[in-house]
C-alpha cells in the first residue's frame, strides 16, 4: 500500500548515523582489544593478553564495581518504583506535580548533581554545618564524604528520574477498572499488588534496573570526585585513554565490565521473572 | 483511602521531592553567595561569582562552543529525527517497536564507554577532533529522544488528511510541508529542544572528543578540579537554567502529560 523506497529512504539517514557512529565504532573498539601497543603506537595483533591482564590487574577492582552497581541499581529501582506507584495510585491530583519533579530533575546536571553532593557532604558542607547548628555534633563528621557511602548516595541521585519513568509508564497501562475488578473479587490489598501491579509494572522495572546497572557500573566520575579512594573499574578505564595510553587494555576492560554486567543483569531479570506471588 | 495512610504517603512524597530537587536548589542557591565557598552560612546575596565567571577569559568561548554544539544537534536530530519517525509510521507497529528500540541502544551504554570507543574511531579515521566530533557524538544519544517523541505524535496523527492532499494533487514532499509539518511542528520543536538540552548538559563523553576547546560542562569540570569557588555554581546555575527551561518549553510544547 505505501512506497517502500519512500520509507527507507527516510530512515537512511538516522540509519546511517546508527551505523557509522555507533556500529562502526564499536566494532573497531571490540577489535583493537586484542592489539598491542607498541612504542606508544597501536599494532595490529590477535592477543587474548589484555583480556588475561584485566582478569590479573583488575578483577578485585571489577567484582567490587559489580557489586556497588547491584547495591545502587537495587536501591534506585525499588525507589523508582515507590515513586512511581506513588504518582499512580496514591496522589491524585499531586501526581502530575510528582512526575514533574521526576521530568524535571532527568534532563540536566549529571556534573552539577555530583557536584552539589560535594558541597553537601564535605566537611565544611551543608548536612555538617547543619547538623553543627542544629547541636547534634560537635566536630563534623569526616565520614558523610570520600567513601563507598556517598558514592551510593550520589549515584542513585542521578539515577532516580531514569528508574522512575520506565516503571511510571509501565504501571500507566494498568487501568482503575482492573484494581476494582480485582477488589470486588475479594482481592485484598496485598494480592491486588502482587498479582496485578508487580507482574505488570515488570517491563518497566528491568528496565529500570538494566539502565541503572550499567550506568553505575561504568561510571568514573563519581567515585573519583566524591569516593576518595573508592576505587571502580571506571577511574581504571579512563585513564588508559589520557596519560597511560593504553588504548587496547582501555578496551578490553569495557567488554568485560559490559559483559559481566550483562550477566549480572540476565541473571537478575531471570530472578524478578520468578515472582510467583501467593 | 483512610487518613494515617494518607498522610504517610505525602511524607514519602515530600522526601522524595526533597532528595531530587535540593541538590539543583543548592547549585543554584550558592551561586548568589558573597562568602569565597559553596557552604552556609550564607552572609549576603551578591552576584560576585557571577562576575567572576563573565571576567574568566574561558567562558565566553565554553558558552559559544556549548550554544553553537547544541544548536547544531538540535537541529540535525529535528530534520533526521522527523524523517526517521514519517519511515517508522508506514511500517508496522512491530517492526516500528523494534527500530526504535534498536535506536534507543546506544543509551543504554555507559558514557565512557561510549566516549572512548568513539575517541578510538575518530583517531583512526583521522577525523579531526573538535566541536565537530562532539557534534558527530551527541547525535547519537539525543536522536533516539527525538525519533522516540516525534513518532508517539505521529501514532495519533489523523493520516487522512495528507491523504485528502496527495489525492488533491500534492506531491508527497509538498504534502509534508503543508500539511504535516504545520500540524506536528509543536512536537518536532518541542523534541529538538529536548535533543539540546541532552547535548548541553553532556560532560562524559564531550570531554573524551573534543580534543581542545571547551563547553560549558568542561569548564565547570576544570573550575571544580582546581580551586573550588562558587563561580563554579555560577556556571553550573546557567547550565541548569538552560537545560531546564529548554525542557519546560519542550514540556508544554509537546503537551506532555505522563
Amino acid at each position: 500500500m505505501r512506497d517502500r523506497g519512500a520509507t527507507y529512504l527516510l530512515l537512511a539517514p538516522a540509519a546511517l548515523i546508527f551505523g557509522t557512529l555507533f556500529i562502526l565504532p564499536l566494532a573497531y573498539f571490540l577489535v583493537i582489544s586484542f592489539w598491542r601497543v607498541v612504542l606508544f603506537k597501536l599494532k595490529p595483533d590477535l592477543t587474548i593478553a589484555n583480556y588475561l591482564q584485566v582478569f590479573e590487574l583488575h578483577l578485585p577492582t571489577l567484582l567490587f564495581t559489580l557489586g556497588l552497581a547491584l547495591v545502587i541499581a537495587v536501591v534506585t529501582t525499588c525507589l523508582g518504583f515507590v515513586y512511581a506507584y506513588l504518582i499512580r495510585f496514591k496522589a491524585g491530583r499531586l501526581g502530575p506535580v510528582l512526575l514533574f519533579v521526576a521530568l524535571i530533575t532527568l534532563f540536566g546536571g549529571y556534573l552539577m548533581k555530583i557536584y552539589s553532593w560535594m558541597t553537601i557532604l564535605g566537611i565544611t558542607g551543608v548536612l555538617n554545618t547543619a547538623l553543627k547548628a542544629l547541636g547534634l555534633i560537635s566536630e563534623p563528621l569526616p565520614w558523610l564524604f570520600y567513601n563507598v557511602g556517598a558514592v551510593v548516595v550520589t549515584l542513585v541521585n542521578f539515577l532516580l528520574p531514569l528508574a522512575i519513568l520506565p516503571i511510571y509508564a509501565s504501571m500507566r497501562g494498568i487501568t482503575d477498572i482492573e484494581m476494582e475488578a480485582a477488589r470486588d473479587l475479594g482481592a485484598g490489598g496485598w494480592r491486588r499488588f502482587s498479582d496485578i501491579v508487580v507482574p505488570r509494572s515488570n517491563t518497566g522495572i528491568m528496565a529500570a534496573f538494566a539502565l541503572c546497572f550499567l550506568l553505575a557500573a561504568g561510571d568514573y566520575l563519581t567515585p573519583q570526585l566524591v569516593g576518595g579512594k573508592v576505587n571502580m573499574i571506571g577511574v581504571q578505564i579512563a585513564p588508559q585513554f589520557g596519560g597511560l595510553g593504553n588504548w587496547p587494555l582501555g578496551s578490553a576492560m569495557s567488554f568485560v565490565t559490559l559483559g559481566s554486567s550483562l550477566a549480572v543483569i540476565l541473571l537478575s531479570i531471570v530472578l524478578l521473572l520468578q515472582w510467583r506471588p501467593r | 483511602m483512610n487518613r494515617p495512610s494518607n498522610i504517610v504517603w505525602g511524607g514519602i512524597g515530600v522526601l522524595f521531592a526533597v532528595f531530587l530537587l535540593s541538590p539543583l536548589a543548592l547549585v543554584v542557591l550558592f551561586a548568589f553567595t558573597s562568602r569565597p565557598q559553596s557552604a552556609f552560612p550564607i552572609e549576603a546575596l551578591s552576584l560576585r561569582w557571577w562576575e567572576a565567571m563573565w571576567v574568566n577569559p574561558n567562558f565566553v568561548p565554553a558558552l559559544w562552543n556549548s550554544l553553537m554544539i547544541s544548536g547544531t544537534v538540535g537541529l540535525i536530530c529535528a530534520i533526521v529525527g522527523t524523517m526517521a519517525a514519517l519511515g517508522l509510521a508506514q511500517l508496522d507497529e512491530r517492526r516500528a517497536r523494534l527500530a526504535a528500540a534498536v535506536l534507543c541502544l546506544p543509551l543504554m551504554l555507559p558514557p565512557l564507554v561510549l566516549g572512548v570507543a568513539l575517541l578510538s574511531f575518530y583517531s583512526r579515521a583521522r577525523i579531526p577532533m573538535g566541536p565537530q566530533t562532539v557534534i558527530m557524538s551527541h547525535l547519537l544519544f539525543a536522536l533516539p529522544f527525538v525519533v522516540l517523541v516525534v513518532y508517539a505524535r505521529l501514532r495519533n496523527f489523523d493520516f487522512r488528511v495528507v491523504e485528502s492532499a496527495r489525492d488533491l494533487g500534492a506531491s508527497p514532499v509538498r504534502a509534508f510541508f503543508t500539511v504535516t509539518l504545520p500540524i506536528i511542528r509543536p512536537t518536532v520543536v518541542g523534541a529538538a529542544l529536548i535533543a539540546m538540552a541532552l547535548s548541553l548538559d553532556d560532560f562524559v563523553i564531550t570531554f573524551f572528543t573534543i580534543s581542545k576547546g571547551m563547553t560549558l560542562p568542561t569548564f565547570v569540570f576544570a573550575m571544580i578540579r582546581t580551586t573550588v569557588t562558587p563561580a563554579a555554581n555560577a556556571v553550573g546555575t546557567l547550565i541548569l537554567v538552560m537545560t531546564i527551561g529548554a525542557t519546560l518549553i519542550a514540556l508544554w510544547l509537546t503537551r506532555y502529560r505522563g
